[in-house]
């Protein structure tokens, strides 16, 4: 059974006292299997978070069917295998994360001992122990978005569905929330990751799909889909600079042609966080 | 049951009270109960500028501001409370994770009500403490100064002018104005929800629930005079009895002005009375429903 299903879904907003609408979403079909991270990728304005919104029952399809683990998404019941994180979520600033965490665990029928442990556990595993008594307006931007997570995970899902994760989150905070996002993964908890963070949803995500203009331009594994079929990578250590030009005399001579030569680099951001995390 | 899909139940007492709970804890923690020492205040204030009145007088006026101030308190902070409750919860986001979660629209909507009606209700039961308490230190005082002023009257005329002062400070009548005044700030309570499903922002809510105030507080008048006169045609009567559908008429909850000036009221017209603005606020919240579940979020 699919974690995600969406077949032939289409999206019309009519414009009111107007005759012209707009098509969110133009006969969208794809598949997330469980266990699997599936990026959905596109410009503002692609159709991302309508067709997210969708698939949480949130709005309506135009035409078109959603399935979550076999169940509409149009009926509560498929919302008891759902977690949602929204884009710059605010939740209510007057409860601290303990309370925070107890209401949503209400909401979805939990209650009691059961609660205490639950919201005990998440709080533990998104480093917010220390923050629990304190009202969510005192919070920062990333502590807000993993607080967000813990909730999202209160009824212990098997959909995980994030929109913008990282936004506004600063390199620090963005890598923790990736590495929670990777040990859902291992946990088998399935990840639908709508990000404008490309490379992050390169690190993380075993699938992507591409939505432009409300239609899925390109859909695939996220190897298949950037190789580059006729280049190959190698990265050498310790070379001489005889054996370079070894190699690139016997490249020469077999026809091949260098693209390019040049010391491998680290990311931006694995060298912004080896300085900042040296100074600390 | 299939493991994988927990049961879900379809209709949740407990998830109304999480949302209701929540509801009332948001805004305790805004701090509305800061009107109640206005109205404390008052009732203090009245004390000190009420000396020279006779008891008779000093009672009627404090019953008339106190109820008085009670119907406005309650009726605003029914209409700016609720007013803001939903379109806050969209533009924060904070309804995107609440509805993806396994709850129906129902229950969230309910839940917002009751916990306003909450609200409502501590307010009023607080505020007609703080009436009785001073209701109560005027009929000791009036007492003593009955006893001090009747030298020489036999004790059966003092205790009938005791008699005389306790009937004249508390009667059933006054419970019967306070649930009135309930009942009026849960049937707005109720319209404002609806009116706030579909307004565009809380200032327009607001704007439209004060317009039907006015127009339910007017209809009583503009149906006498237009269905007073002969020549009356059938489209006005039709216009009529369309407002007269969709708003109740304020004018049935002035029995609380009966109350004030010493009036006695049927249990029929009190029942009659309760009961139009339950029922007003059940269809009230039932459209608001039906209105909240065709939104696109």
């Amino acid at each position: 059974m699919t974690a995600i299903s969406i077949q032939n879904l289409t999206k019309v907003y009519p414009i009111p006292f107007r005759r012209e609408r707009i098509i969110a979403v133009r006969n969208l079909s794809l598949d997330v299997e469980p266990g699997q991270v599936y990026g959905l990728l596109g410009p503002n304005g692609s159709g991302k978070s309508t067709t997210m919104k969708i698939v949480l029952g949130l709005v309506s399809p135009s035409a078109g069917t959603t399935r979550i683990f076999g169940r509409d998404s149009h009926e509560v019941e498929s919302r008891e295998e759902v977690g949602f994180l929204p884009e710059n979520p605010y939740f209510y600033k007057f409860l601290t994360g303990q309370e925070t965490l107890d209401f949503y665990g209400k909401i979805c029928g939990i209650r009691g001992a059961k609660l205490r442990e639950r919201t005990a556990e998440l709080l533990a595993l998104v480093g917010l122990e220390q923050a629990r008594d304190r009202r969510l307006a005192g919070y920062s931007k990333g502590m807000l978005q993993r607080i967000g997570l813990a909730q999202a995970l209160i009824q212990q899902p098997r959909l995980l569905v994030l929109d913008e994760p990282t936004a506004g989150v600063d390199p620090a905070g963005s890598r923790e929330i990736r590495d929670l996002i990777l040990d859902f993964k291992k946990r088998g908890i399935t990840v639908l990751l709508c990000s404008h963070l490309l490379s992050q949803v390169q690190e993380i995500c075993d699938r992507i799909g591409i939505l432009h203009k409300g239609v899925l331009v390109r859909e695939g594994r996220l190897e298949d889909l950037i190789s580059i079929e006729n280049q190959t990578e190698i990265i050498l250590e310790n070379a001489t600079p005889e054996l370079l030009a070894q190699v690139n005399a016997l490249l020469t001579n077999s026809g091949a042609r260098i693209l390019a030569e040049r010391k491998p680099q680290t990311t931006l951001e694995d060298f912004f966080l080896e300085v900042t995390s040296s100074k600390n | 049951m299939d493991p994988a899909h927990p049961e879900h139940i379809f209709f949740s007492p407990a998830r109304i009270r999480a949302i209701a709970g929540n509801t009332l804890l948001e805004l305790v923690r805004l701090k509305v109960f800061y009107f109640l020492l206005i109205f404390g205040f008052l009732l203090i204030g009245l004390g000190a500028v009420t000396p020279e009145f006779n008891f008779q007088e000093q009672f009627q006026l404090l019953k008339d501001v106190s109820l008085g101030a009670m119907s406005i308190f309650t009726w605003l902070l029914a209409v700016l409370a609720t007013a803001m409750l939903l379109p806050k919860d969209i533009e924060d986001r904070t309804l995107y994770t609440i509805l993806a979660k396994p709850i129906p629209r129902f229950e969230y909507l309910l839940g917002k009500l009751l916990g306003v009606l909450l609200l409502i209700l501590i307010s009023t039961l607080v505020m007609s403490a703080v009436f009785a308490i001073a209701l109560y230190g005027r009929q000791q005082l009036a007492i003593s100064e009955t006893i001090r002023t009747s030298a020489g009257a036999s004790a059966d005329q003092i205790q009938d002018a005791i008699r005389d002062i306790r009937a004249s400070t508390f009667t059933y009548s006054l419970i019967a104005a306070v649930v009135i005044i309930y009942v009026k700030a849960a049937l707005f309570a109720a319209l404002t929800l609806f009116i706030s499903t579909f307004a565009s922002s809380w200032i327009f809510t607001i704007i439209v629930t004060f317009a039907c105030y006015f127009i339910g507080s007017l209809q009583g008048i503009a149906r006498e005079v237009w269905l007073g006169s002969v020549s009356t045609g059938p489209l006005p009567r039709i216009f009529l009895a369309i407002i007269a559908l969709i708003f109740p008429d304020l004018q049935l909850f002035n029995l609380v002005d009966d109350i004030v000036a010493g009036n006695s009221i049927s249990m029929l017209l009190f029942g009659k009375t309760v009961a139009l603005g339950g029922l007003y606020t059940c269809i009230y919240f039932l459209v608001a429903y039906f209105v909240f579940t065709g939104k696109e979020l």
